[in-house]
C-alpha cells in the first residue's frame, strides 16, 4: 500500500506545481510538456534545445522537461516519437537529416510522413573544413592541389561521403576517404593534419575563432552569416548540397489548437534574446523562422533531392 | 605567466559563493558516484540543467567538483559492495571488496581516497603548468599511434586475466563480438543489430557496465545468501589495526605516482577515456610488484593503482580540451556544452581571452580536490555505515538503483532488457569462471580500435613503409609484440597465472 | 570444475559456430570496397573464440578421464537451482512490468516484494526501504535532472 501513499504524495506534489505555476486559464497545456534531443546531453542540439526549453515554458506557462533519447542520429528517438501519443505533450526538438536521409540507407520503423514539421528554429552547418597550416585554403585550392597529388578526406556520414566521391571522380581527384567517429573524432585528424579535409557538421564553430581550421566551401544551399566570404559547392558549380533545419516536430495527428500553441510558442523563442544568443553566439547556428508551410515542403524537397544523390 | 592575474582569478575562486558551488558539486557527485547503476553520465546529465541558473564561474566549479566526487564515490561502493558504479572503477573492486571482507574496510577505504586525491592533485598541477604549451603533442598521436596504443591496451590488460587463460580469451573475443555491433562506421550501414533501431549506435556501454559489473553482483551475492548469510556481510569492527598506516603509504606511494604518469598520459590522449587508463595503471603496478600474487585477494596496491589512475584521467582530459579545444574524453565533451551554455568557446582562445576565468577554474580544481579530501574522510565514517546493513536488504535497492540509472538516460525497457541480458552474461561469467574483466574491457576497447585501424589503412593507402616515419607508433607496436610473447609464454609454460583476478 | 568447463566451453563453441555459419553472414553486412569488411572484426573475433573454447573443452575432458569422472551428473540440486534463478526470473517480470507502468510508481512494490522474497518481515524497514529509494527518484528526474517521471 505504499504506493499508494506514495501515488497521492506525488499527485499533491504535481497539483502544487501546477498551482505555482503562471497558468494562462484553459489553455493547452495542463501539465509538464516533454521535449525530445536526440543526442546524449552537451551537444549543439542538447544546448538549443535546453535554452528553447527554457523559453517556451516561459511561454507556454507548464514545465518543459528536456529528455535525451540517443542513439543512430536521432533515429531512436523519431522511432518513440512516431509511437507516441500524438497530444502534444511530447515534442522532438532537433534536425531534419534523420528523415531526410536516414531512411534512404537503413531500415527504419518511421517515414516522413509519420510526423508533421510545426517550425524551423535555426540552419544546420554542413562545411568543408581543412586545417590553416596546410598549402590549401580555398576548395578551389584543394582541387587544385588534389589533381597534382593524392588528397584524404574525412567523411562522417555516407551522404557528404557520397557528394566528394562524385566531386572527386568529376575533377580526377585521388581521394582516399577515411570513416571519423563524428565530429569530436574529425577535429584531431583535420587539425594534426593526418587528413588534407575533411567534413564539419557544426564542429568547426570551436575552432575557426582561433584560426586553426579553415572553412572552404559550405555543403547548405545558402552562405553561412558567420562567414560570409566562405562560397557554397553549389556556387562553385557542383550541383549538390546537405540541408538540415533544426526543427519543433511532433507525431502526426496533434490537434489543431494545440499544434498552433506549440508553433505560436516556436515564434515566440525565435524571436527570444536568450534563444538567439545561445544559438547564434555559442554554437553558431543561424536562427531563422519557418513556418509548417514552408517546412513540410522542405523536408520533402531535400528528401527527393538525397534520394537522387544516393540512388547510384 | 602574469601573477596579479593569477592572485586575482585565486581571490575569486576563494569567494563564497564559489567555493558553496565547488562544496556543493564534490558533494553531489559523491552521492552519486556512492550509488551503484548511478554513473558519472548521470550527474553531468544532472548537473547541466542546474548550472542554467548560476553564474559561469560557479556552474564550471561545480561541474568539475561534480566529476570529481563521482570518480572518488564509486570506490565506495566498488569496495563495500563489490558493485563498481563504472568500468573505470571495476579495477579497484578486484582488491578493494577482499580487503574489505577480510576486516579491512576503512583501510581501503582510505587508500583509495588517499589515492583519488594525490593522483588528482598531482594532474592538475601538470594540466596548469605543463601541458598546456605542450598541448600540441597530443596531435602527434594520429591514428596510427592511438591504433598501435590501442592494441597494446588491449593484449596487455588481457593478459592480466586470472583463471584459465583459454577461458579468457574466449570471453575477450565475445567482448570483441559484442563491440563490433552498430552502424558500420565506413558505410553507415547496420552491423549485427538485427533490425533493432536502438543497437544501430551499439550495445550502449552504460548497460552493458551496470549490467555485468553492478546488477550481476547483486545476483551472485543474493545467490550466496542462501549459504553464508551470516558470514557475507563486510563487518565493520572497530579494529585496532583497520586504519591506513605509514608503512602502507610508504608502499603504496610509488604506485600512485605510476598511476598518475599513467592516467595523465591516457587523459591526455583524445578518446580513450577512464577506464583504459585505471586498468593500465592496475596491471603495470601489478607487473613491477615484487608481490603480484597478493593482488586480486587485497593488496593495497591495487586500490591505490587504480583510484590515482581513474583521477587523473579526469583534469588530464581537460589538457587537449583547453590547449587544442578537443575534448579528452565523454565527460570533457559535457563540460563543452556546459561552458557554451554560459557562453564561453572552450580551447586556447580561452588562455588568451580570458586568463583570468581559467586561472580560476584551475583554482577551483585544486580547492575541490581539497574538498574530496574533506568530505571523503568524513564521509568514510558514514558510508562505512552502510557495512551494518544487512546485505539482503542491500541487494533490492541497489537493483532499482541499477534500472533507474538506465531509465534516467532515456534507453527505456529496451535498456533494461540489455541491461539483464548482460548481468546474466556477467552472471555466469563470475560462475564459470570466464574473466568478465578481459570481456569489459575489449568491449570498451573494439569499437576504438576498429575505427583506428581503419584509418591507418586507408590513410596510409595499405603501404607499410608509412610506419617508419612513426616512431611512436613503432614503440608501442613493439611493446604490443612483446605483450603477447609473454601472454603465449605464459600460457605454452601453462604456469599457474601470477594471480587469480576476480573471484 | 571439470564438467563445468567442459559445458561452458561447449556452449561457447556452438555460439561462435552459429556466428561463423549463420549470424556474420546474414546480419554483419558486406561491403567488398572497404579495406576492412564490416564482417572482418567479428569474424575474427568468433574463430578465436571457437579455437580457445575449443582448447577449454579438450582439456576439461582430458581431466575428466583422468579423473574418471562423468561429463553428465543427474544429481541436479533443482533448490539450489531455483534459489540462483528467483531473482532473475522476478528482475525479468519486474521489467516487463515497468515497460507498462513507470518505475516511479512501481519502484516501492518491487523492492518490498524483494525484500519479502528474501526474508524481511519487519514492517518498518519493508516500507523505508522501498519509500526512500522511490522519493530520492523522484526528486532526482522530476527536480534535478528534469526529465519528468521517469
Amino acid at each position: 500500500m505504499t504506493s499508494r501513499k506514495y501515488l497521492v504524495a506525488a499527485s499533491a506534489l504535481a497539483l502544487s506545481a501546477v498551482v505555482a505555476g503562471p497558468v494562462v486559464a484553459d489553455e493547452w497545456p495542463e501539465r509538464p510538456v516533454t521535449m525530445v534531443i536526440g543526442f546524449a546531453p552537451g551537444g549543439s542540439t542538447d544546448i538549443q534545445g535546453r535554452v528553447l526549453a527554457n523559453v517556451m515554458e516561459d511561454y507556454l506557462g507548464q514545465p518543459v522537461n528536456v529528455v535525451n533519447e540517443p542513439g543512430a542520429g536521432s533515429a531512436v528517438a523519431f522511432t518513440n516519437l512516431a509511437n507516441a501519443e500524438p497530444d502534444g505533450y511530447r515534442f522532438l526538438f532537433g534536425g531534419t537529416t534523420a528523415l531526410t536521409f536516414t531512411p534512404i540507407i537503413t531500415d527504419v520503423e518511421y517515414e516522413i510522413d509519420d510526423f508533421e514539421y510545426l517550425a524551423a528554429l535555426a540552419l544546420g552547418q554542413n562545411a568543408l573544413v581543412t586545417s590553416a597550416e596546410q598549402p590549401f585554403e580555398t576548395f578551389d585550392e584543394i582541387i587544385e592541389y588534389g589533381r597534382e597529388n593524392p588528397m584524404t578526406y574525412a567523411q562522417q556520414t555516407a551522404l557528404d561521403q557520397a557528394i566528394i566521391e562524385r566531386v572527386a571522380e568529376a575533377e580526377g581527384l585521388d581521394l582516399a576517404i577515411v570513416p571519423t567517429g563524428g565530429g569530436g573524432g574529425m577535429a584531431p585528424l583535420v587539425l594534426g593534419q593526418e587528413v588534407d579535409f575533411a567534413y564539419s557538421g557544426g564542429t568547426h564553430a570551436q575552432y575557426t575563432p582561433t584560426g586553426e581550421m579553415v572553412i572552404a566551401a559550405f555543403l547548405s544551399a545558402e552562405r553561412s552569416p558567420f562567414y560570409p566570404d566562405v562560397p557554397t559547392l553549389m556556387e562553385l558549380g557542383y550541383d549538390y548540397s546537405i540541408e538540415d533545419w533544426r526543427a519543433i516536430i511532433v507525431p502526426q495527428g496533434v490537434p489543431e489548437d494545440v499544434k498552433d500553441r506549440l508553433m505560436e510558442a516556436a515564434e515566440f523563442a525565435s524571436q527570444d534574446e536568450r534563444f538567439i544568443e545561445t544559438t547564434e553566439g555559442n554554437t553558431f547556428f543561424p536562427v531563422v523562422y519557418y513556418d509548417q508551410e514552408q517546412m513540410e515542403d522542405n523536408v520533402r524537397r531535400v528528401r527527393a533531392a538525397t534520394e537522387e544523390v544516393m540512388a547510384d | 605567466m602574469d601573477f596579479s592575474i593569477v592572485g586575482s582569478a585565486i581571490g575569486e575562486t576563494l569567494q563564497f559563493d564559489a567555493l558553496f558551488g565547488i562544496a556543493g558539486g564534490v558533494f553531489l557527485g559523491y552521492i552519486i558516484g556512492v550509488i551503484p547503476g548511478l554513473s558519472r553520465s548521470v550527474a553531468i546529465a544532472i548537473a547541466i540543467p542546474m548550472t542554467f541558473y548560476m553564474s559561469p564561474l560557479i556552474a564550471i566549479s561545480f561541474l568539475i567538483g561534480l566529476s570529481k566526487g563521482t570518480a572518488a564515490g564509486s570506490a565506495v561502493s566498488a569496495i563495500l559492495l563489490n558493485a563498481p558504479g563504472e568500468a573505470s572503477s571495476a579495477a579497484t573492486s578486484l582488491d578493494g571488496y577482499p580487503m574489505a571482507k577480510s576486516g579491512k574496510p576503512r583501510t581501503a577505504l582510505q587508500v583509495g581516497l588517499l589515492a583519488s586525491v594525490i593522483g588528482d592533485i598531482l594532474a592538475t598541477t601538470i594540466l596548469i603548468f605543463v601541458a598546456i604549451p605542450f598541448a600540441r603533442v597530443a596531435l602527434l598521436f594520429g591514428p596510427y599511434e592511438m591504433a598501435a596504443i590501442l592494441a597494446f591496451a588491449l593484449v596487455f590488460i588481457a593478459g592480466l586475466s586470472g583463471g584459465d587463460i583459454f577461458k579468457g580469451l574466449a570471453a575477450g573475443a565475445l567482448g570483441v563480438l559484442l563491440g563490433t555491433i552498430g552502424l558500420d562506421n565506413q558505410t553507415g550501414l547496420p552491423r549485427l543489430t538485427f533490425g533493432y533501431t536502438q543497437l544501430m549506435d551499439g550495445m550502449p556501454l552504460i548497460a552493458v557496465a551496470i549490467g555485468t559489473l553492478a546488477l550481476s553482483e547483486m545476483f551472485v551475492q543474493s545467490e550466496k545468501l542462501r549459504y553464508e548469510r551470516e558470514t557475507m556481510a563486510v563487518k565493520l569492527e572497530n579494529h585496532k589495526g583497520d586504519r591506513i598506516t605509514f608503512p602502507i603509504l610508504r608502499k603504496i606511494f610509488p604506485t600512485i605516482l605510476r598511476g598518475t604518469g599513467v592516467g595523465t598520459f591516457v587523459g591526455a590522449l583524445p578518446g580513450l577515456g577512464p577506464s583504459v587508463g585505471s586498468w593500465m595503471s592496475y596491471g603495470m603496478a601489478k607487473r613491477a610488484s615484487r608481490t603480484p600474487e597478493q593482488f586480486g585477494k587485497g593488496a593495497p596496491e591495487g586500490v591505490a593503482a587504480s583510484e590515482s589512475a581513474d583521477n587523473a584521467v579526469i583534469p588530464a582530459a581537460l589538457i587537449p580540451l583547453f590547449g587544442l579545444g578537443i575534448p579528452g574524453n565523454v565527460s570533457a565533451a559535457l563540460l563543452i556544452g556546459a561552458f557554451a551554455i554560459h557562453g564561453i568557446t572552450v580551447g586556447p582562445l580561452l588562455l588568451r581571452d580570458e586568463p583570468e576565468l581559467l586561472y580560476s577554474i584551475f583554482a577551483g580544481m585544486i580547492v575541490a580536490s581539497i574538498f574530496m579530501l574533506i568530505l571523503g574522510w568524513f564521509g568514510l565514517m558514514v558510508f562505512a555505515q552502510i557495512t551494518r546493513v544487512p546485505p539482503h536488504v542491500v541487494i533490492p535497492i541497489v537493483i532499482f538503483f541499477c534500472l533507474a540509472g538506465m531509465l534516467l538516460q532515456g534507453y527505456g525497457a529496451f535498456g533494461l532488457i540489455i541491461l539483464i541480458a548482460f548481468a546474466a552474461l556477467g552472471y555466469l561469467m563470475k560462475k564459470y569462471d570466464y574473466s568478465f574483466v578481459t570481456f569489459l574491457v575489449a568491449f570498451i576497447i573494439t569499437p576504438m580500435l576498429e575505427l583506428n585501424l581503419r584509418q591507418s589503412i586507408i590513410l596510409s593507402r595499405g603501404n607499410w613503409e608509412v610506419l617508419l616515419g612513426r616512431p611512436i607508433a613503432l614503440f608501442f607496436i613493439a611493446c604490443t609484440l612483446l605483450a603477447f610473447i609473454i601472454l603465449a609464454k605464459r600460457t605454452i609454460e601453462r604456469k599457474k597465472p601470477i594471480a587469480e583476478i576476480g573471484d | 570444475m571439470a564438467r563445468q568447463s567442459f559445458w561452458s566451453g561447449l556452449v561457447v563453441m556452438v555460439f561462435a559456430a552459429l556466428c561463423l555459419t549463420w549470424i556474420i553472414p546474414n546480419y554483419a553486412g558486406v561491403n567488398p570496397l572497404a579495406q576492412m569488411p564490416p564482417d572482418l572484426v567479428p569474424n575474427i573475433a568468433s574463430w578465436i573464440m571457437l579455437l580457445s573454447a575449443g582448447v577449454v573443452v579438450i582439456k576439461s575432458i582430458m581431466e575428466m578421464v583422468e579423473k574418471r569422472e562423468s561429463p553428465v551428473n543427474l544429481e541436479i540440486d533443482w533448490r539450489a537451482f531455483g534459489w540462483a534463478a528467483w531473482p532473475f526470473v522476478y528482475i525479468a517480470a519486474a521489467i516487463f512490468v515497468l515497460s507498462h507502468v513507470k518505475l516511479t510508481y512501481a519502484g516501492a512494490p518491487i523492492i518490498a516484494l524483494m525484500l519479502i522474497l528474501l526474508g524481511e518481515r519487519r514492517w518498518y524497514i519493508l516500507l523505508g526501504c522501498s519509500v526512500v529509494p522511490v522519493v530520492l527518484l523522484y526528486v532526482l528526474s522530476v527536480y534535478m535532472m528534469r526529465v519528468g517521471v521517469v
